[in-house]
């Protein structure tokens, strides 16, 4: 693959309009396509090898497009050392294809030797911010570029935490530098999970940080007599995530939005009609600052 | 209110929800239970939270099996195929952030479970299954032209080597896993397979085109098997009994499969077609 690695794609950043996460089973036809999004992001741990079609797909669609790489896999907060291989993994992904953003999220993933695989959150605490910024610090020296930490979906908050999610978010971008990627959908789904004040939430992230929003569909479960919503990005937007995407924007200005679809993936008009729908809300925004 | 524990770490805390997610269904409700006084219920059970937890780890790996193992799981059916997964994961937890390699041990695991059992043959489906995995990922170099054996001297031809694909797998099995596979691809009936075809030799590669599966005779098999592991087209001969008149057909379908990426002359090193153009 050694000429992938010598490889000069387009260059500049992430456009303040919207993209699509990009799926294996879409590649083929968003090469012939070109579908009218934006950008488009991909799970870097699903390009780590050293080929295959996959890859070669993805460097086709990066030709044309700006790219975004968005690992869920590095298990930031873990109190366990980050797996090394898995770190030079993202710095060859990132080489290779000339991401415009990188983003990771802010989890713990591992214990005792053993992935869970899933984004385990961590207690908003003066320790956590501490642990995860000094993470976040020494992921940013290893690939040398900053790097966006995601909030995320919840189900339970720790009694141990002492600050809001926002704060705790803030207290990390202050001490490592990194900026956000703020999930709305993730904002919701803990309105509902755990009683989070989704607008205080929005209206307290540091705004000059995030770089890039994710809006996404959830599952909405009955537990108990009451609702629990599953993030599982396999459905559209829902009415009340659009709402609160358009105060969130309101307040940041047009900032790159991903539509995330990752389970149950619809046809790629599917997914191009939402990203068009969050360029409405963004061309507004944009009108509005005018 | 719920009392906060004071003093327990960042440390202790993900000890504590790292046991809770990988109970088995008999320990849950006490690793639960144990972490419960860290878990704001706010008007649910801290443990119906936890499950969710739980529930999602049990089906991030279940579902990363089941991408890599699909002919298995369409074989022996959904339920079958999560006690499976779940016996597997008890004895072979996910090592890594990067959930593809979750299902590389299952073939031995596999192996060991059903070993003397009337599904023994599924442990040669799976290594089958793996091996398609890994081709799928392996590094591609451009396919070779015949002609760049024809420039090799005759004199030479007996210790050039053939340096293939690095996604070529070679599985065998005394149980026909190539007939089974392909009777359970997507687009197939699934017909019930005849056993009584016996043994099956698999060459798996990866090309442009995908993923490409060869059922080849027993001899071509230690032919190619005997190339893979670097030896000389005249050792790759004697080992595998290939006769002489079929060498040609077979060379031939060697390179028009792709599977050849470079030819190499003994003491020269390895050397590429434009090299020896």
């Amino acid at each position: 693959m050694g000429d992938a690695l010598s490889m000069r794609f387009p260059g500049g950043p992430v456009p303040a309009r919207a993209g699509i996460g990009l799926r294996s089973v879409h590649h083929a036809e968003v090469v012939e396509y070109r579908p009218p999004v934006g950008w488009v992001e991909v799970h870097t741990e699903n390009y780590f090898h050293d080929g295959g079609p996959h890859l070669r797909a993805l460097e086709r669609v990066r030709e044309h497009y700006p790219l975004s790489l968005h690992g869920v896999g590095l298990g930031l907060g873990s109190i366990e050392p980050l797996d090394r291989d898995h770190l030079a993994r993202v710095r060859r992904a990132i080489e290779r294809f000339e991401p415009a953003l990188v983003s990771e999220h802010a989890c713990w993933g591992h214990s005792g030797g053993e992935h869970f695989n899933d984004l385990l959150p961590l207690p908003y605490t003066d320790e956590a911010v501490e642990h995860l910024a000094s993470r976040v610090r020494q992921v940013q020296d290893h690939l040398g570029r900053q790097i966006l930490i995601e909030n995320l979906s919840s189900y339970f908050a720790y009694t141990a935490s002492s600050l809001p999610e926002w704060e705790f978010l803030t207290a990390v971008v202050e001490r490592s530098g990194c900026g956000l990627l703020l999930d709305v959908n993730n904002v919701y789904v803990n309105s509902v999970n755990l009683g989070l004040d989704a607008a205080r939430f929005i209206a307290g992230v540091p705004a000059a940080a995030v770089q890039e929003i994710h809006l996404a569909g959830h599952r909405r479960n009955r537990v108990a007599g009451r609702d629990l919503l599953i993030d599982d990005h396999g459905s559209a937007v829902c009415d009340d995530v659009w709402k609160l995407y358009q105060q969130a924007i309101a307040r940041l200005g047009p900032v790159p939005t991903l539509i995330e679809w990752d389970t149950d993936v619809p046809s790629l008009d599917v997914l191009v009609a939402e990203a068009c729908k969050a360029d409405g809300y963004l061309e507004i925004v944009r009108d509005l600052a005018a | 209110m719920i009392s906060r524990p004071e003093g327990t770490t960042l440390a202790e805390l993900q000890g504590r929800f790292a046991a809770a997610l990988r109970a088995s269904d008999d320990e849950a409700d006490a690793a639960a239970a144990r972490f419960a006084e860290h878990v704001d219920g706010d008007g649910l059970a801290p443990a119906a939270r936890i499950e969710v937890y739980r529930n999602n780890v049990l089906a991030m790996f279940e579902g990363a099996l089941a991408r890599t193992y699909p002919v298995l799981r369409r074989r022996v059916g959904d339920g079958y195929f999560r006690g499976l997964a779940r016996a597997y994961r008890d004895a072979h937890p996910s090592r890594s952030g990067d959930l593809h390699w979750v299902g590389r041990s299952f073939p031995a695991w596999l192996a060991s479970y059903l070993a003397g059992g009337e599904y023994a043959w599924l442990a040669d489906l799976a290594r089958l299954e793996w091996g398609c995995e890994e081709a799928q990922v392996a590094g591609q170099a451009a396919p070779l032209e015949p002609a760049a054996l024809a420039k090799v001297v005759p004199d030479e031809l007996g210790d050039a080597r053939l340096v293939l694909q690095a996604s070529v797998r070679l599985i065998e099995s005394a149980y026909p896993v190539w007939s089974v596979w392909r009777e359970n691809q997507p687009d197939a009936p699934g017909a019930p397979v005849d056993f009584s075809i016996g043994p099956q030799r698999v060459v798996v590669a990866c090309g442009e085109s995908g993923l490409v599966l060869h059922s080849v005779p027993e001899d071509h098999f230690r032919f190619v098997a005997a190339l893979a592991s670097g030896a000389t087209l005249g050792t790759a001969v004697d080992e595998s009994g290939v006769a002489i008149d079929h060498l040609p057909a077979l060379l031939r379908w060697l390179f028009s499969a792709g599977l050849v990426t470079a030819v190499a002359v003994a003491g020269s090193g390895e050397r590429r077609h434009e090299e020896i153009a």
